[in-house]
This record gives structure tokens, C-alpha cells and sequence, in this order.
């Protein structure tokens, strides 16, 4: 039972002023690779991007194969989603040329959809947005997109109606100009990723805890008798975060489409 | 005068999470109240709500990032 209870390292508060686990680090990167191709380590979440756009395809190949005019089970939930994307998320919020960028939302939702649902798949059991890069990489290409796409549909006027903003007061112009420009340009990617990224870390760290210290608890009742039952509760509560974590998962992929729609919108349109 | 010891980033994150808890109940309130008034908006409050919540938690969400990496 020992080894089991001490999951992580021994902290010494009189030591040091932090105490976090030493393996922090690989949230953000991943040194151990199982194999390398020449700069491409294939890691365990490697394996689980390409497993998640292996699911992605497949989904939408089965399920958009044949056009039915009523269409299978599989059929149904893949034209629902490719529907709802596209029309309310697309169309709804972009306007009505915001058919142009369905594909893409469309292919970060699915993407991301999976890699959260990673999470609460029995023997993978791990996100992969929870690595600092894949949503970060996501967010970055957003961000690409939504500066072109303004300086495409504005010219430089993009640039100069977030740093020089007509519709505000002149002596109030130079103040919300920085600041939206901060924001737009700096604030928008940082936030993007890291919604989903921390929404993962959380996620994985609370079922991680809640799941196996009931289980430590519950396994060892042979050394520590009927207080192991303290581990009932743990188990339960860990069953209703897994519930919960289903939800996170897929409210976390919609609202990053979300906002990856609504930031194009304000360069498509950037007087809204 | 005796030095502040322990994880003080937890600290950090515990008062990173007061106005985002403050802010989401605000906004989560106000949908609420806007459904209840106006049922047949109620799709464009909630995709609203969701936009208005990942804003405000992304303060939070901040605080736990750095809370790990501080």
C-alpha cells in the first residue's frame, strides 16, 4: 500500500516554497519518445492525434458515404453535427459567407470533440488537448486565419479600426485602441488555448484523484480494515465528476468553435 | 518576522477564482432571467451565455495554469 499512497514525491515545506510534483514539465513538453523519425518523436499523444483524426475521417466517411433520403443512425448523428456546425455555428455567427470557414470549425470541432472524449475513454483515459501543444498549435492557426481573413476583407484598414476606433470618443482612442489591440492580437490566442488546455488538466486531475485514491483506499482494506470504506465516497463522487466530464468535453470543443467563429466574424465584419 | 511557507500558488489560484466565480454567476443569472422573460430567444441567450462564460473563466483558468507553473 505504501508505494500506492505515495503517487507523488515527498514535500518538504521547509524546503522549498513550492510544492508541485517534478513532472510538471511535461504538460507542456514531452521528452520521452517511443520511437523518433529524424526531428518527429512519436510520443503516446502522437499516437492518440493521429488515432483521434483516424476516428474523425471514419466518422465522417461512414456516415456521409451514401445520401440517403433517410438516412442511418450513423448518418443521422454525423449530419446533425456537420448541420448544426455549419448553420448555427457558421452561418449564425459569421453571417451568411460564413459557409467558407465550415470546413475548418468543422474539423477543429470534430478534432477537438475527440481528443476530450479521450478523457473518458476506458483504457486510453487521457486528453489530448491536456498537452499544452495541440491546443495551442489549434489556436495559433485560428489566429492565422482571423488576421488574414481581416486584412483580406479590410485591407489595413483592420489594423487601424482596432488600434484607432471611431466609433469612441478622440481622447478616449489612444487607451481603447491599445487595449483592443492587446487583446485582439496577444489576449485572443493565449485565452484560446488555454481554456481548453487547463479545462482538461482539471478534468484529468480531478478523476485521476478522485478514481484512484478510492480504489487505493477500497484495495487495502486488508492492512487498514473497514476504514477503507473511506474510499466509498471517493469512488461515487469520481463517477459523478465522470459524468460531469462528458459535458466538459464536449461544451469545451463547442465553445472553442464558438469562439474560433466569432473571432473570424469580428474580422469579417469589425464594426460589430 | 517569520517567512510566508507552503504552496503560496495556491493561494494565487484561490484568489483568481473569486471574480470569475462572481462574474459567472452574473452572467449565468442574467440568461437565466432573459430566458425565463423571453422564451423564444432562448437559443441566441444560451449560445450567448456560453460565449460570456469562456470569457470570464478564462481569468481563472490562467490562475490554474500558473498555479502549476509558477
Amino acid at each position: 500500500m505504501g508505494p500506492l499512497i505515495l503517487a507523488s514525491a515527498e514535500c518538504d515545506p521547509a524546503a522549498d516554497i513550492i510544492c508541485k510534483p517534478d513532472n510538471v514539465i511535461e504538460l507542456f513538453r514531452y521528452d520521452d519518445a517511443l520511437f523518433s523519425i529524424g526531428p518527429f518523436h512519436f510520443t503516446r499523444t502522437v499516437f492518440l492525434m493521429f488515432l483521434a483524426m483516424a476516428i474523425v475521417l471514419v466518422l465522417l466517411y461512414f456516415g456521409l458515404r451514401r445520401k440517403a433520403l433517410v438516412p442511418g443512425k450513423l448518418g443521422v448523428l454525423v449530419e446533425s453535427t456537420v448541420g448544426y456546425v455549419r448553420d448555427e455555428v457558421a452561418v449564425g455567427i459569421i453571417g451568411p459567407e460564413g459557409t467558407r470557414y465550415a470546413p475548418y470549425l468543422l474539423s477543429i470541432f470534430l478534432f477537438i470533440l475527440v481528443g476530450n472524449l479521450f478523457e473518458v475513454t476506458p483504457f486510453i483515459s487521457f486528453p489530448i488537448t491536456s498537452r499544452m501543444a495541440i491546443p495551442g498549435f489549434l489556436s495559433i492557426v485560428t489566429w492565422v486565419i482571423f488576421v488574414v481573413v481581416g486584412f483580406a476583407e479590410n485591407g489595413f484598414g483592420y489594423i487601424g479600426g482596432i488600434v484607432w476606433p471611431k466609433a469612441v470618443p478622440i481622447f478616449l482612442r489612444p487607451l481603447v485602441g491599445l487595449i483592443e489591440f492587446v487583446s485582439t492580437f496577444l489576449l485572443r490566442p493565449i485565452t484560446l488555448a488555454v481554456r481548453l488546455f487547463a479545462n482538461m488538466v482539471a478534468g484529468h486531475l480531478m478523476l485521476a484523484l478522485l478514481l484512484v485514491s478510492g480504489w487505493v483506499f477500497m484495495s487495502s482494506v486488508g492492512d487498514i480494515g473497514i476504514r477503507s470504506v473511506i474510499g466509498v465516497p471517493w469512488f461515487v463522487f469520481g463517477l459523478g465528476i465522470f459524468v460531469f466530464e462528458i459535458v466538459v468535453a464536449v461544451l469545451q470543443a463547442y465553445i472553442f468553435t464558438l469562439l474560433a467563429a466569432v473571432y473570424v466574424q469580428s474580422s469579417v465584419h469589425p464594426e460589430h | 518576522m517569520e517567512a510566508i511557507k507552503g504552496a503560496i500558488a495556491l493561494v494565487g489560484y484561490g484568489l483568481a477564482a473569486i471574480g470569475p466565480g462572481i462574474g459567472i454567476g452574473i452572467v449565468v443569472g442574467n440568461a437565466i432571467t432573459a430566458m425565463a422573460r423571453q422564451p423564444e430567444a432562448a437559443g441566441m441567450v444560451r449560445t450567448t451565455m456560453f460565449l460570456g462564460i469562456a470569457f470570464t473563466e478564462a481569468l481563472a483558468l490562467i490562475g490554474f495554469v500558473l498555479f502549476f507553473i509558477a
